[in-house]
């Protein structure tokens, strides 16, 4: 039995894995890029749990920008997907612009907090 | 004429020398008597108050032209009552002007006597202390009394349980050298009392009791048997007492006048049961050496020179800063009689204070008066005061309070990079550089 659900497993992520190996290029960055951001934040969590909460304005600022930054980018990746009808009359250029706007908001944001 | 008013202007100093801050010692003393016969038969007493310079003035209890006060300025330092029996002062004296003496920081010297007046009784009892009511009441010790010639009725007793304070009763102690045995004995001869008892009014924690009767005394009419138990036995009838009140003015209750009479002074002691025989009373030096703590020949203390600063600076700052490092130091001193002499203690202590103490620190001396501590101002803002309140048996209390404000630490005066924030520093700047490396990568991905 258990044999057999790790098959199903293995079967599973082969078949996910493929049919992701169909994402246009462009979402597979985007996605690259929010992995990156979860992952930085992943390890500030870490560090913070092993230092202690010192510098806590710096430790949220940190830990936000990071946040904020995948946010934004899984907002991109839906206004860009072709797939996806709800924003097919949003060009992928203005959707482009709002999220570099709001990335400098939020960095601006942060500048301020880490100190 | 000439001559006159130079001597006139030498004198004035002398003539000026009242009870002052700066000299607190009293000066002129003034002396209720019921009889001028007590001037003779107490003079002991009295000439070992002018050796030391007070100027007594004697008159009658009873005298219409006595007065405390002329236009508001009060004529004396200090007040002795040596009329156990008066009901009425003459003049404008009266309990309640007596008690504003005492009010305005003057000294006191009350000495009842079996057959004290009422009026002895109510000043006596507005200062802490309650007579037996029994008018015929007198102290009575059946063991602890002075062996004499006389059988008597053991109305004259030898006490020697005093208060234990040197400041009170003076370093050096009531004794006298004794050749017993072949053996050098140092012992404290007794005081010889003959009097009533009183008992210290439990809600006044000013009051002292000095002298204390022995655990076998009891106040009853030594004349009649004793069928009811007497109101004040043992150890809690107290002999003689003292009250420093809040405003440093001291009192002196007895229940004997005859223990500051010259035949008491002179007397030789033996206590019932002790083979000792003391050739001198302990009342002279006894009664002396309270004269002196109650007219502030000793005990008196005053704090000059409170200086605080910064740790390495020499200025006394208006505000303090959260954690600053700071040093505080006070003078003491302790009136001699004649001098200012440094005062050596090891417990004066300074609070940092705001509502509640935050530091409270035990001052280190340098022998010469000198007190002096260092500490860190705590880690909260506000408006601090540093208190010394210092109050010790016998001494004068001294209460010093200064108000300094704290502040916290100006928005420039924290540090501007934290080496344990770097790893978030760190990371920000890395999405920052991240977002720049995806909009090329996205806009020339195509």
């Amino acid at each position: 039995m258990a044999r057999s659900s790790s098959k199903d497993a293995q079967d599973l992520f082969r078949a996910l894995w493929s049919a992701y190996a169909a994402t246009p290029t462009n979402l597979k960055i985007i996605d690259l890029y929010v992995l990156f951001a979860v992952f930085t934040a992943l390890i500030q969590v870490v560090y913070m749990a092993l230092v202690g909460s010192f510098p806590f304005n710096s430790f949220l600022s940190g830990v936000l920008s990071c946040v904020g930054t995948a946010v934004l980018a899984v907002c991109l990746r839906i206004q860009v997907n072709k797939e996806n009808k709800e924003f097919k009359d949003l060009a992928p250029e203005r959707a482009f612009a709002d999220f570099v706007l709001c990335n400098l908001v939020l960095h601006l944001v942060i500048m301020n907090f880490l100190g | 004429m000439s001559k006159l008013i130079l001597l006139f202007l030498a004198l004035i100093p002398l003539l000026c020398s009242s009870f002052s801050p700066e000299t607190p010692s009293d000066r002129r003393v003034l002396v209720l008597l019921d009889d001028f016969a007590l001037k003779s038969s107490h003079s002991l007493f009295f000439n070992s108050l002018k050796s030391r310079g007070f100027d007594l003035h004697f008159h009658l209890a009873d005298d219409p032209k006595i007065a405390l006060q002329r236009y508001g300025q009060y004529l004396f330092d200090a007040l002795i009552l040596f009329s156990p029996t008066i009901e009425r002062f003459g003049g404008s004296v009266d309990a309640a002007a007596i008690l504003d003496f005492v009010d305005s920081g003057h000294d006191l010297v009350v000495a009842a006597d079996s057959n004290a007046s009422d009026l002895i009784r109510e000043i006596a009892t507005e200062c802490g202390v309650d007579f037996d009511e029994d008018p015929a009441a007198l102290v009575v010790d059946h063991s602890g009394y002075a062996v004499s010639a006389t059988e008597g009725d053991h109305t004259l007793i030898a006490s020697d349980d005093f208060i234990k304070s040197d400041v009170i009763l003076g370093s050096k102690k009531i004794e006298a050298t004794l050749f017993y045995d072949f053996s050098h004995y140092m012992r404290q001869a007794p005081v010889l009392f003959q009097g009533i008892g009183h008992s210290l009014n439990p809600t006044n924690s000013l009051v002292l009791k000095v002298l204390s009767a022995s655990p076998s005394a009891f106040s009853a009419n030594p004349k009649s048997k004793v069928t009811t138990p007497p109101s004040l036995t043992g150890s809690s009838i107290s002999l003689v007492s003292v009250i420093q009140a809040r405003n440093n003015a001291r009192i002196l209750i007895s229940g004997s006048l005859s223990m500051f009479s010259n035949r008491f002074f002179r007397s030789g002691v033996q206590k019932a049961g002790s083979p000792i025989k003391h050739e001198k009373s302990g009342n002279e030096q006894f009664l002396n050496e309270l004269s002196k703590w109650v007219f502030h020949e000793r005990g008196h203390l005053k704090a000059v020179n409170v200086q605080h600063h910064k740790v390495g600076e020499a200025n006394e700052p208006a505000i303090y800063r959260i954690n600053d490092n700071l040093e505080y130091s006070v003078e003491v001193y302790e009136w001699s009689g004649s001098a200012w002499e440094p005062y050596v203690a090891d417990d004066v202590q300074v609070q940092f204070y705001m509502m509640s103490p935050y530091v409270l620190k035990t001052l280190s001396t340098d022998g010469k008066g000198r007190y002096f501590t260092s500490f860190k101002v705590p880690d909260v803002y506000g408006v601090f005061q540093f208190k010394v309140e210092y109050e010790k048996l016998g001494y004068t209390s001294l209460s010093l309070a200064k108000q300094i404000p704290v502040r916290p630490f100006r928005h420039n005066e924290y540090e501007r990079f934290i080496p344990a924030a770097y790893p978030y520093y760190g990371a920000a700047f890395s999405m920052m550089a991240g977002f720049f490396v995806f909009t090329a990568v996205h806009l020339y991905s195509k």
